[in-house]
């Protein structure tokens, strides 16, 4: 968690009158600058929507332009002459341009190792990322195809040869390489570096271990023509269908927010509400692609989560701060832990303030109207516990059976989830040493509890 | 400093206040100087705390690094004045090569039609072709260069590039709080001396970049090079090989030349860069993605303290009324 605020303020028209720089880039890419209009369609109708209603607010923010999607937190503070914005936990991941190559290293994934090459292939950078082997001694200098045995494709191929000649990003290289373990298989991926005369400098890419070595027969066989030549059970799959939805869907949210907010001139109210309506389903879509890629991120063997000093406590506050507005809408009460409320313990803080809005969610989505929902922590033992109980209609001993499975609705149509949540959320908590359970009846609500290892 | 700000009576102030003090001091010492930006306080905090980690990775691989940075960051870093300049330097050498890299348009990418007869690449790049010294000292640098950044591409020092006194200093630092933490002296003071001693021996023996920059740079100069590969660093934008150089034709340090060139004000390029033989118009590329830099430190345009009586004395000059019988 980032402990960086990234200021700005907006006066009473939606104009940025002051930006820090990252703030400012944004605006910037997105076609204006100071003293101009807001320039960033989800931003500027959470201003709106906390001028109209004269209160703070803090929401999950999200934009994209040509270089990367951001995700951040906003709150924003309005008063009589405009609005503060104090932004904090700014991600940004970068977005794969097909005609052009990405700028700064690609971020080392959990388990697999960043490098980088000259125009002849020569290593000159080779990383481990968190919770990968170290790199083989005397890696400098050498050449990828020694280093990394690479294997030809079922054609006979060499998609790093293909990728050199072209200029071009490569994926789905498969490779062998000395590890501590004896000989393991390796998945290459890379893009082409250029200097500023727009010279060819390299490669920069990542090594995953494979993890198992593919079947040629079976990938043929199962190639989809929109994404090459890769397997479906291929985690190369989940990356490039994971790149290539979220670019195209983030767009579509922006533009369909700004007309739906009539950012650009007003325009028929049924027009405004449907643009609402493709907002809203877009929002969705992105986030079963978010599901999808945090599903095959924890299915993957040896994914480990990290092991922060949390205070569930104050994670709890932060899950109400978050969705406190949204509970609001239906009038629901959320009883959340008080300051001095304290459960100390081990976990991921990202990954259990994930399990934690996952689980507030759920329960204001399934809540009645007018309803209280109610966050205890505890301590029993050597686990610190939060657990989240709603006054919704309940789920009976068979469907507790199967709550935490993929895909599981129970019976529901409804737009609001993927059915991934809650399976997401307990192998995270199993990852953390933890577990996530329910009780509940039918027509006495719910109760999730989550327990992590606590802390002295 | 501390003098300065404790009223009589009242004790210390507390280090939030202290801090807060100074801050204002040195503002009203220069209230037109530029500060700092959030973004630039931010790289620089990062630079820090990933060299004390590795720093304290070497001395002892039983240290919690966050544990240490966390009493560190509420305590103050010892020897910040010493920390600051490598620090800085490598936050602005960070942010002026992401600009750069920002600004650089996309590169042309061959139709598919262009590259039909290039389907694949003849074959693997010889592994054993041979490496005139010039291409082997640029290797060299690059991967010197390249350890200079973590797995996530957040900008470090190494620490085979660290002034082997600050070196020094952070060992003993980390070692004292080590002690501390442990809560015995005695045999672990011991284990931690020759820790400490062990990683300075460590540190002697391993080429950084300013070895890497000297090797390239005496290659470039035998072979009458030098010139064409500078003016080459700029075209290409490669300011991680032009500062090298610099470094190396000055035999300075690659972190104070760094600073010196972000730092300099557009006329003293020239003179900074004429060891290197680089033509005048060669150097409009560096003008101006260093003019383009946001927030950029300008060095020199204030008095120095010892010139503060003669401008004043000047100042007297000209607004004193003319001796009689002249004018």
């Amino acid at each position: 968690m980032s402990a960086r605020i990234v200021r700005g303020r907006i006066d009473r028209a939606g104009t940025l009158v002051s930006a820090d720089a990252p703030l400012l880039r944004l605006q910037q890419r997105a076609g204006a600058g100071l003293e101009k209009p807001l320039a960033l369609p989800h931003l500027a109708r959470l201003v709106a929507l906390a001028q109209r209603l004269q209160r703070d607010i803090s929401r999950p923010l999200h934009a994209a332009d040509d270089h990367s999607d951001v995700h951040a937190l906003v709150r924003i503070i309005p008063d009589a002459d405009g609005a503060s914005l104090e932004i904090s936990d700014w991600r940004t991941r970068p977005v794969a341009q097909p005609q052009a190559p990405p700028h700064g290293t690609p971020p080392a994934a959990a388990g697999g190792w960043s490098w980088e090459c000259d125009a002849r292939l020569r290593l000159i950078a080779l990383r481990a990322g968190v919770g990968a082997p170290p790199p083989p001694a005397g890696w400098e200098g050498r050449s990828l195809s020694e280093l990394f045995e690479l294997q030809p494709d079922g054609d006979g191929h060499f998609a790093v040869l293909r990728a050199l000649a072209r200029q071009a990003p490569f994926e789905a290289q498969s490779a062998r390489i000395d590890a501590a373990g004896g000989r393991a298989a390796t998945t290459l991926s890379g893009d082409p570096l250029f200097d500023a005369a727009g010279g060819f400098t390299g490669f920069r890419g990542v090594a995953m271990p494979a993890d198992s070595p593919r079947e040629d027969a079976s990938g043929r066989s199962l190639a989809d023509p929109a994404f090459g030549s890769l397997p479906l059970s291929d985690p190369q799959f989940g990356r490039r269908i994971d790149g290539a939805l979220r670019g195209p869907l983030s767009r579509i949210i922006a533009t369909a927010e700004t007309i739906s907010g009539q950012f650009d001139g007003p325009i028929r109210a049924d027009y405004a509400r449907y643009a609402g309506d493709i907002a809203h389903a877009g929002r969705h879509l992105l986030g079963l692609v978010d599901d999808l890629a945090d599903l095959q991120n924890i299915e993957r063997p040896g994914f480990k989560a990290a092991r922060d000093e949390i205070d569930l406590g104050d994670l709890a506050r932060r899950a109400v701060g978050l969705l406190g507005m949204k509970a609001e809408e239906k009038g629901i009460r959320i009883d959340a832990p008080r300051t001095d409320d304290q459960a100390p313990a081990y976990g991921e803080f990202r990954r259990v303030l994930q399990v934690l809005l996952n689980l507030l969610g759920n329960a204001i989505r399934y809540s009645p109207e007018n309803s209280l929902i109610w966050i205890r922590v505890d301590r029993e033992d050597d686990r610190a516990t939060v657990t989240v109980a709603d006054q919704g209609q309940g789920i009976s001993a068979d469907q507790q059976a199967v709550v935490f499975e993929k895909f599981e609705r129970l019976g529901r149509t409804d737009s609001g989830g993927s059915g991934l949540g809650l399976y997401i959320a307990r192998r995270l908590a199993r990852a953390m040493d933890g577990d996530l359970v329910v009780d509940s009846a039918p027509g006495q609500g719910a109760r999730f509890t989550l327990s992590l290892p606590a802390r002295d | 400093m501390r003098d300065l700000l404790a009223s009589p009576g009242t004790g210390l102030p507390s280090l939030p206040l202290s801090a807060r003090l100074k801050e204002m001091a040195d503002y009203l010492a220069a209230p037109g100087a530029a500060r700092l930006t959030e973004e630039q306080r931010a790289l620089a905090l990062g630079i820090a705390r990933r060299l004390v980690a590795d720093v304290a990775a070497r001395l002892d691989a039983a240290i919690d690094p966050a544990a240490l940075w966390l009493d560190w960051i509420e305590g103050g870093l010892p020897g910040a004045d010493r920390l600051a300049a490598p620090c800085f330097a490598r936050a602005e050498e960070h942010r002026w090569r992401e600009q750069s890299a920002l600004r650089a348009a996309p590169p042309r990418i061959p139709s598919p039609e262009e590259t039909a007869g290039a389907d694949e690449a003849d074959g693997m790049p010889a592994v054993d072709a041979p490496m005139t010294d010039i291409d082997r000292g640029y290797l060299a640098l690059q991967i010197a260069d390249r350890r200079r950044t973590d797995a996530l591409g957040n900008p470090c020092i190494a620490v085979a590039d660290l002034d082997p006194d600050l070196f020094r200093a952070l060992l003993l630092d980390i070692a004292a709080w080590r002690l501390v933490e442990l809560g015995k002296a005695g045999a672990e003071a011991a284990r931690l001396g020759d820790a400490v001693r062990a990683a300075l021996a460590a540190q002697a023996g391993e080429a950084g970049i300013d070895a890497a920059a000297a090797r390239w740079h005496r290659a470039l100069e035998a072979e009458g090079a030098l010139a064409e590969a500078a003016a080459a660093t700029i075209a290409r934008h490669d300011w991680p090989a032009l500062i090298a150089l610099s470094a190396a034709a000055h035999r300075r340090r690659y972190g104070e030349m760094a600073l010196t060139l972000l730092t300099a004000e557009t006329a003293a390029l020239p003179s900074l860069l004429a060891p290197l033989r680089v033509d005048r118009m060669a150097l409009a590329p560096l003008e101006a993605s260093l003019t383009l830099l946001p927030g950029r430190t300008i060095s020199g345009g204030g008095a120095a303290d010892e010139d503060y009586a003669s401008l004043l004395a000047a100042r007297a000059e000209r607004v004193a009324p003319p001796p009689d019988g002249e004018a």
